[in-house]
């Protein structure tokens, strides 16, 4: 054990905590972009276009981050497909943030009783209207708590993108790891400061929840 | 153009079945493992005082809100530099145990709290001890609360599991790379791979979804 190793590198693992806050951050908002409307979709009229959407968050959902990501960086060049590795990390986490975002859109919105709906297109508005100013609004509201968990779990899971050399908090523990030879240290410092990003969104997500606990 | 070689994916899926079943293996190991130490962990919370409370509180969080595959690597890179060197199996498995575990714990915890009071007072009233009050009364009733969240939490496991192939340990993602980084067909050998985990993670969510039924039926 060496406290000295870990001040040394301090300064290197901060920069890598700012890249891991950089990626999770790009992340989470295409990954809520994209899973708004994805969840939306699964409403759609058409049921041949709602079991497609729906089999292709399962697959998503199904498949292990690290492999989605090995898919896309490993598997897609050999059919001329290159991604670089930033680029490929951040596909990867999206696809998966879609989906599971998704999947809590999806949740919420079932939530709300039909008769919201029914009662909201007796009053003479559209399908559209309905869910825009009256579904939705009561869904957001139950989507916090899952969301903020699904976002703890993405910060966590940005460490995978170490692993096909994105350089992050991971990957900076993991390079001066090969100049010091100290992993217990440097590992453990890594994890204090994953989990200095990730334990104030565990507080959040609890807090939504207890929240909506409340009438 | 990209010829696909559907010949890859033949010769190569009986060692990728061979890895889907250590996965299995892993897996289900792993969550026994942690359905032990979770249920442990719950209980001295419950009866450990304020220090049992803190320190179960703060194994939690700790577990929860760090990357799984830095514990990993902190079990399989850090401890030898302390004096103590496992296996990629032991290191690959003890850190998805503690990992579920710290899950497990929070969800038993939250179960044994929806247990009513009355339950308890009632049980100890009838003369059972503390020890036969959990053991049959609180316990039977909070795990069939946790059993979806269990189920849950063990489908998350068999995903997670992948991650213990980054130091060498064998399961259905480690002969995946294997098959791939000798033979080149990544995209083949990977898209046959990740049929396999969703075979495998919607097969128990079904059988989980089936055996919530079944004890539903059983109260």
């Amino acid at each position: 054990m060496s406290l000295a190793v870990v001040q040394e590198n301090l300064a290197y693992l901060l920069r890598g905590t700012v890249s891991t806050a950089a990626l999770a951050g790009g992340v989470i908002l295409l990954g809520t972009v994209a899973g708004l409307l994805v969840g939306l979709l699964r409403f759609v009229p058409s049921a041949p276009a709602r079991a497609a959407v729906t089999a292709i968050v399962e697959v998503v959902r199904a498949t292990p981050l690290l492999l989605l990501l090995f898919f896309i960086f490993f598997g897609l060049p050999a059919v001329g497909l290159r991604i670089p590795t930033w680029p490929a990390a951040v596909l990867a986490l999206s696809l998966w943030m879609t989906a599971n975002t998704s999947e809590v859109v999806r949740g919420a919105v079932q939530s709300i009783p039909r008769g919201q709906t029914e009662a909201a297109r007796s009053t003479g508005l559209t399908t559209v209207q309905a869910l825009r100013f009256v579904i939705l609004p009561q869904a957001l509201r139950r989507m916090l708590p899952p969301f903020v968990g699904l976002c703890t779990i993405l910060v966590k899971d940005t460490s995978l993108a170490a692993i096909i050399g994105v350089f992050e908090l991971t990957r900076a523990a993991q390079e001066s790891i090969e100049r010091t030879l100290h992993p217990f240290e440097l590992y453990l410092t890594a994890a204090a400061l994953y989990f200095a990003l990730c334990f104030p969104l565990s507080l959040l997500a609890e807090r939504a929840e207890r929240r909506l606990q409340r009438p | 153009m990209y010829a696909f070689d559907p010949g890859a994916v033949w010769r190569g899926f009986p060692y990728l079945l061979e890895g889907a079943g250590l996965t299995v293996l892993i897996s289900s190991t792993a969550m026994l493992l942690a359905i032990g130490l979770g249920l442990l962990v719950a209980l001295l919370s419950q009866a450990g005082g304020r220090l049992g409370r803190g320190v179960v509180r703060a194994y939690i969080e700790v577990f929860r809100n760090t990357p799984l595959l830095i514990q990993i690597f902190i079990v399989y890179f850090g401890l030898p530099q302390v004096g103590l060197r496992l296996s990629p199996f032991l290191s690959g498995l003890s850190a998805l145990t503690l990992y579920a575990a710290a899950y497990n714990a929070e969800i038993f915890r939250a179960g044994l709290e929806a247990v009513p009071r009355g339950q308890h007072e009632a049980a100890r009233s009838t003369g059972l001890s503390p020890l036969q009050t959990a053991r049959y009364v609180v316990v039977p009733q909070a795990v069939r609360i946790c059993l979806p969240a269990l189920g849950n939490n063990l489908i998350s496991l068999v995903k997670n599991s992948a991650l213990v192939s980054t130091i060498g340990m064998v399961e259905l993602m480690f002969v995946a790379n294997d098959i791939s980084f000798n033979n080149f067909r990544s995209f083949e050998i990977y898209g046959a791979t990740a049929l396999l985990y969703v075979l495998l993670v919607l097969g128990l969510s079904r059988g989980l979804a089936l055996a919530e039924r079944r004890l539903r039926v059983a109260t």
